[in-house]
């Protein structure tokens, strides 16, 4: 295809990415640098820098950062472990049994994350199934305060993304070789061995991928946090994007949320830009 | 990997397997069992699982008062959709053109959803749910077909430009919706454009144009070059043995591509929140429910997540090929 081509083709879709993402972040940088509420929207105030002074020495912020540093430490290795032994176990089973257990599985990662959360904080209400089971087995009320919200924040984030890492893992199993299981078969490896040697290198590739989009995704974790913070709000359980939107939406202080959010992609790039070169090599590779 | 064959291995097996469904279900399990009962059963401490099944909160979400001839009117209605979609799905042995009656089908879908609110008095709730089907609706339609011509171009183009625009692509695509979100929410009330459906469907379209171009990209991919090239040899231009030969041949790709902007348009809480006031779509709608103290919403809320979800389960049953495709093609929830 020819320069000219490529660009006739592609430039609606380039408009709308320059236009309607490229102008807003730079629009966001400006933004952060104003004193702006609801009230003063059409005549904000320049500022400087003292948005970003404010929320370094915002405690609430730190708070809020903490727990979401929290959040990705516990769910994403908990991701990559349950959907890499769910999606041997699928391994196993062939045919429609294995499209029914995949289905099943998929529910929880299709349906509206806000249902489900809705879904999940119903087991745990005074009258919910789970607060039963808690109580019956612990003999303990089930009491909401800051760690347990933080904890059913957690689970919840386990229970509705490991479905997508169980599927490109169990893709990933179905390209691998059958002559290299074959071949240690042969030479006496036990299953255990083989998981070990060849399928876990064999699948490493995909771990990277998994781990860094998994960790940039679940910084931004946001519509759970915010039903499930709900439950009470003498305990809020924030995280970093939930504090900027109660920032912006709550506390009318636009400038400073937009900081927030700057301050949030700055830290995304610690992660992003591994992941773009790793993409770009690929890329280059391919041409 | 080889097959575990002995027979414990094997129970083992879908010993793990169930246990996973069942921890995947419960809570579809328990809240559809809670948007069945009375207030009473659903707030026992003791969780009930026999009781008599009662359509009251379906009927405390969705409709504000019966009309008369209450049962007439929804045999009318259900009638109806019945035979739009039997219609639909035999239309490959009737006599007419299958995309006619495709077209008609959605037409008569549209105007029995127009219909409803002029027999029924509704609730809120129907209106949240008409504004979640015309902010998906018109997501997908732009969002695919600029996106198509952008995914085709990159899949065939092996300049640099192409690299560029990709990998900038990736980047605003893992970057926090806030971040583009306030200053859209700024411009709209510059603009008084809050509250409208156009500045929720343009925003749904920027934010998903990185994902939907890299997985029609792919798809693209897979379509062998020859094609168009033997196509353009007999005189047709780009464009017309793009649209002609391109775009059948990879249309399975396309639907994919749709049914994952129709789940992130759909799902979509955030921007909504952030844009609407009273315009709402059915999450931002739901969440409300649960934000009050009274716990009479409880069972409410069940319901109003069981209607909001079938939907969803319906159209992912009938494309679940499509989805397992796009899911394996590596596509990646935005």
């Amino acid at each position: 295809m020819k320069r000219n081509t490529f660009f006739a083709f592609a430039s609606p879709s380039i408009v709308v990415m320059l236009l309607l993402m490229v102008v807003p972040l730079l629009m966001a940088l400006w933004l952060a640098m104003q004193y702006m509420t609801f009230r003063n929207i059409t005549a904000p105030e320049f500022v400087g820098f003292r948005n970003y002074i404010e929320i370094l020495n915002d405690p609430f912020f730190w708070r809020s950062f903490n727990f979401t540093a929290l959040y990705i430490a516990i769910v994403v290795p908990s991701w990559v472990v349950i959907g890499f032994i769910i999606a041997l176990f699928l391994d196993q089973v062939s045919g429609l049994t294995r499209g029914v257990y995949l289905s099943i599985f998929l529910l929880p990662f299709i349906i509206v994350p806000v249902i489900g959360t809705i879904m999940f904080k119903q087991l745990w209400e005074p009258s919910g199934l789970l607060t039963w089971v808690y109580q019956e087995l612990t003999g303990a009320r089930f009491r909401v305060n800051e760690t347990s919200v933080k904890t059913l924040i957690i689970i919840f984030g386990i229970w509705y993304v490991t479905p997508f890492t169980i599927v490109v893992y169990f893709a990933g199993l179905q390209t691998l070789p059958a002559e290299m299981i074959e071949a240690a078969s042969i030479d006496g490896a036990s299953r255990l061995q083989k998981i070990r040697h060849i399928v876990i290198p064999y699948v490493s590739s995909l771990t990277v991928f998994i781990l860094l989009f998994s960790i940039m995704d679940s910084y931004r974790v946001f519509d759970s946090v915010f039903v499930l913070s709900e439950l009470n709000p003498q305990f809020k359980a924030d995280t970093v994007m939930t504090y900027t939107f109660l920032t912006a939406m709550q506390f009318q202080r636009l400038g400073k949320s937009n900081a927030m959010a700057i301050l949030t992609v700055i830290g995304i790039m610690v992660v992003l830009v591994p992941f773009l070169y790793l993409m770009y090599k690929e890329q280059i590779a391919e041409r | 990997m080889d097959r575990v064959n002995s027979p414990a291995g094997r129970v083992l097996v879908h010993l793990v397997l169930v246990i996973f469904a069942v921890y995947s279900l419960v809570p579809f399990f328990w809240t559809t069992l809670q948007s069945f009962k009375t207030f009473k059963d659903a707030f026992s401490r003791q969780p009930v699982f026999i009781f008599e099944p009662t359509w009251a909160n379906y009927q405390d979400v969705w409709i504000r008062s019966l009309p008369e001839a209450g049962s007439s009117v929804g045999y009318f209605i259900l009638m109806a959709a019945v035979v739009i979609t039997c219609l639909m799905l035999f239309a490959r042995y009737l006599p007419i053109k299958s995309t006619w009656i495709y077209i008609g089908g959605l037409i008569g879908y549209g105007l029995l959803l127009w219909a409803i609110p002029q027999l029924v008095y509704m609730q809120k709730y129907y209106k949240y749910f008409i504004n979640t089907i015309i902010v998906t609706v018109f997501t997908i339609l732009t969002s695919i077909s600029i996106g198509c011509l952008a995914g085709y171009a990159l899949a065939r183009y092996a300049g640099m430009a192409a690299v560029v625009i990709l990998i900038a692509a990736l980047a605003f695509r893992a970057l926090p919706r806030l971040a583009f979100v306030l200053p859209y929410f700024w411009i709209g009330s510059l603009m008084n454009l809050l509250d409208t459906h156009i500045l929720v469907i343009i925003a749904l379209v920027a934010v998903n144009q990185p994902f939907t171009i890299w997985m029609l990209r792919s798809f693209f991919m897979e379509v062998p070059k020859d094609l168009e090239e033997s196509a353009m040899v007999d005189g047709a231009n780009r464009l017309t043995s793009f649209l002609n030969v391109i775009v059948p041949v990879a249309w399975p790709g396309i639907i994919s591509t749709a049914l994952f902007t129709l789940l992130l348009a759909y799902n979509e809480f955030l921007l909504v929140r952030v844009l609407t006031q009273t315009n709402w779509t059915l999450p931002v709608a739901i969440s409300r429910y649960t934000g009050a103290e009274d716990p009479a919403q409880l069972t409410l809320a069940a319901a109003a997540s069981v209607s909001a979800t079938i939907p969803i389960i319906v159209v992912i049953l009938f494309f679940q090929k499509h989805l397992i495709k796009g899911l394996a093609a590596g596509a990646v929830k935005g």
